[in-house]
């Protein structure tokens, strides 16, 4: 055996050159983790910490030293951030250059860095510790740069799922547009599942419209109309014809005709009655008005005649699921009214309306149902004899995880990311290089941003529920017997909200209105509802209501849509209190906003006869915290201690009161005003 | 001939590597965002003011904070031209406006105070809106 000491010297060199290399990668590691940019930052911070505070909130800084991370579990992940940014939650580093600056507004109060990190918001790579690899800037590889404040509300939309988020108007404007747009009628969209979305059903669509419009229709809905809700489908010659064929010969039920003189039609009684009626607060006519129902400035051009009358004398037996209300009018009054419509708007010089001629090429008919179904058109549109196979898009889950080296983008010169192909496909679906059965809905380009953005927060895997800000969905609400039918026949809930269902065209709920108002004033309102607020402009419709309609709906109102709390309320208030009141209402400078005895601002209601309009309850309530009942509601909050509250109400209380209770119900039922 | 062929090649090969020079990607939803920006001459902040003075404010104040909003006429004293007024350089002032109202600052109290209703973020995001009205006159 050979001794172990004399090994040879071939050896001994082996081990040196390995021991000089192991010295040299060890210093080298050293020296560049002594050099890190961080410690650097962090020495920066020092000195400027030294400038910045007193010695003796110095003492008690911890001073920076070493990585500082914040670790979020239940989001998997670890933000290394606060290593550089030393100075992002302090307030004293306002002025800091901007690596150190405090994070401006007031954001991390609502969202401190402990619970959020910083990457959940602003994206990136939270566990770098050098500003390259942290993806201040986008580099290649890395799925999430860090989002520029111009897109970062895309992040607020993953935790913040309201469909109308407050503090985030581009998101917001997005998921609006969404809503408004249909998108869900052809694809699954998390977030947006108790959204549904119809356009009008066509099963009597060969008596309701004119040959030559549908044709103009399918081929571009936005000759038509500017801001039509239905897109563009890039349909063939061959797919129109086919669709004409198969929607022309639509004729489930003829119109109700009932047997009205035409040569006599009064189209200025007519117009009288648009007005009166209050139509333009749901239907816009030469681009001003409500956007509730479609636009009506040529629809002379789309309608006939017979089927306008029929439909405008009872909208729920041609649409059972219209928003439009049932008016009470007579059949001379529809007439006048369909009369005015069809000859006030429509293209000058357009052609006279042509007999419904009978469709029945059966070969077209069957190309017309084949491209009906193959579009997805029963996604928006009912049909009998149709059958629906389901969303006809892809579900949108997780689409802004998508890998974006997989997705196309049509050889646009833009980055590979998820935002640019939602944006792309939302802009121009066929742009894409491949054929794309989604239509063109011609958005502006900030609006297919925002649209991106909404989407850009649909993220594959779902957040653990602590961290979903989200309002509960609102269970439908069918009120039964009398009351119900009012409430379809008026179609109220199109426009006022109860136990969170209905739509929010209205002022609060109507859940507590038995306690907000007077009975009587209720009465008077809804057979003639006056204007509250003079400056609003969709103003609730003139029913022709009959009176024993209106006293059904203010009794249930009186029994049921009460707030216990407001009931309770003391009304015996004292000659103190009233003045006390009046001094305040000059004090706190109502009068800006409110009319009284002729004098005043047009923003609030006019309070010349509260005293008969609202019950001294509601008043109180209301006064005291208005954003508690109506989020957003321009009345101010002025902080008012109870007395205040109750001493303001007595004042309101008093205007108007019993003493001229007849003259002020006169003056309500005229449109509301000065007793 | 083999020649020319070559060269014809190489001219086609040269000008179709010119066209090809990509122009640098962009990220076209951001684009459009800056676009907006730059055409309303608002940035971020200033743009969420703006929805929150057309909501709260513009009814008395008017859109451009001219003081000539539809209420103006009904009000006295009269509305400030919010962008004449010297008061919007100093932010704590309008601030102070915004969130307590004018009577806070010894004024009439027509302009109410909107501190209750308005988160602090959204009062600083509408003073930034009150400022970029005084900076931007036309």
């Amino acid at each position: 055996m050979r001794d172990p000491q004399t090994a040879p010297p071939r050896l001994h060199l082996a081990f040196a050159a390995l021991g000089l290399g192991f010295l040299a990668i060890f210093s080298w590691v050293f020296f560049k983790e002594q050099g890190a940019e961080w410690r650097s930052a962090q020495a920066r911070f020092r000195k400027l910490e030294a400038t910045v505070k007193n010695p003796h909130q110095l003492a008690q800084s911890a001073g920076a030293a070493g990585v500082r991370q914040v670790w979020l579990p239940d989001l998997d992940r670890v933000d290394r951030c606060t290593t550089c940014h030393l100075g992002v939650d302090d307030p004293a580093f306002a002025k800091a250059p901007a690596l150190f600056r405090s994070h401006p507004g007031t954001w991390l109060t609502t969202h401190p860095v402990e619970r959020f990190g910083c990457t959940v918001c602003h994206d990136g790579q939270g566990e770098a510790t050098d500003y390259a690899h942290a993806a201040h800037k986008p580099i290649p590889g890395v799925a999430r740069a860090m989002r520029p404040l111009e897109t970062i509300e895309a992040n607020c939309g993953a935790c913040h799922r309201s469909l109308e988020p407050r503090g985030a108007p581009r998101l917001a404007e997005g998921r609006r547009l969404i809503v408004e747009s249909g998108c869900v009628a052809c694809h699954d969209i998390p977030g947006f599942e108790g959204v549904s979305f119809r356009g009008p059903g066509l099963d009597s669509l060969g008596y309701k419209v004119r040959p030559d419009w549908l044709e103009g229709w399918l081929k571009d809905p936005k000759g038509y109309l500017a801001n039509s809700k239905m897109g563009n489908f890039r349909l063939s010659e061959a797919e129109i014809a086919g669709l004409r064929a198969l929607l022309l010969s639509q004729k489930a039920e003829a119109p109700q005709v009932a047997d009205v003189d035409w040569k006599k039609a009064d189209s200025a009684n007519g117009k009288a009655l648009f007005g009166q009626l209050r139509c333009v607060s749901c239907h816009a006519v030469n681009g001003r008005g409500g956007t509730m129902g479609p636009e009506l400035s040529r629809i002379g051009d789309k309608v006939r005649r017979d089927w306008l009358f029929s439909y405008l004398r009872d909208p729920h037996r041609e649409q059972p699921d219209t928003a439009m209300l049932q008016y009470r009018l007579t059949d001379t009054q529809v007439r006048d009214v369909a009369a005015f419509l069809l000859e006030e708007y429509k293209t000058p010089g357009g052609e006279a309306e042509a007999a419904p001629a009978p469709y029945q090429d059966a070969p077209a008919v069957a190309e017309g149902r084949a491209v009906f179904v193959r579009r997805g058109c029963y996604g928006c549109h009912k049909l009998a004899g149709i059958r629906e196979t389901g969303k006809i898009g892809p579900s949108l889950a997780g689409v802004a995880d998508r890998d974006p080296d997989q997705l196309p983008y049509g050889g646009k010169p833009v980055r590979r990311t998820a935002d640019n192909y939602i944006f792309l496909k939302v802009q121009q679906p066929d742009s894409l290089g491949a054929p794309s059965l989604m239509p063109t809905f011609s958005f502006a380009p900030a609006q297919a941003a925002k649209i991106t953005l909404a989407l850009a927060s649909l993220h594959k895997a779902d957040l653990p529920a602590s961290r979903v800000v989200k309002e509960a969905p609102p269970t439908p609400y069918r009120p039964r017997g009398a009351f119900g039918e009012l409430v379809t026949r008026y179609r109220c809930l199109s426009c006022h909200r109860i136990g969170g269902s209905g739509g929010d065209l209205s002022t609060v709920p109507l859940d507590r209105i038995g306690s907000q108002l007077q009975h009587d004033y209720l009465v008077a309102y809804l057979l003639n509802p006056g204007a509250v607020r003079v400056s609003v402009e969709a103003r609730m419709p003139v029913f022709h209501m009959l009176p024993e309609e209106a006293r059904t709906i203010a009794d249930y109102a009186a029994t049921t849509f009460l707030d216990d709390d407001l009931d309770r309320y003391d009304t015996r208030f004292t000659p103190a209190e009233v003045s006390r009141g009046e001094q305040l209402y000059r004090q706190l400078g109502c009068v800006g906003c409110h009319q009284l005895n002729l004098q005043g601002g047009y923003v609030g209601p006019d309070l010349s006869n509260t005293g008969q309009r609202l019950r001294p309850g509601w008043t109180a309530a209301w006064l005291a915290a208005p954003n508690r009942y109506k989020p957003g509601t321009l009345q101010p909050d002025y902080g008012l201690s109870p007395g205040d509250a109750r001493a303001l109400t007595a004042y309101l209380a008093s205007l108007g009161g019993s003493t001229s209770r007849a003259a002020g119900k006169a003056a309500s039922a005229t449109g509301g005003g000065h007793p | 001939m083999s020649s020319r062929t070559l060269a014809a090649a190489l001219v086609v090969f040269t000008v179709g590597c010119h066209r090809q020079a990509p122009a640098p990607p962009v990220d076209a939803a951001l684009e459009a965002l800056r676009t907006e920006e730059q055409t309303a001459g608002l940035n971020y902040a200033e743009g969420q003011g703006k929805q929150l003075f057309d909501q709260y404010c513009a009814t008395c104040h008017g859109d451009g904070g001219k003081g000539d909003g539809q209420n103006a006429s009904n009000l006295n004293p009269t509305v400030p031209d919010l962008t004449t007024s010297k008061n919007l350089a100093d932010a704590t002032y309008v601030r102070r406006v915004i969130a307590e109202g004018s009577a806070a600052v010894g004024r009439s109290p027509l302009s109410p105070p909107w501190g209750r209703s308005l988160s602090p973020q959204e009062v600083a995001y509408v003073t930034l809106y009150c400022q970029a009205l005084a900076k931007k006159k036309p």
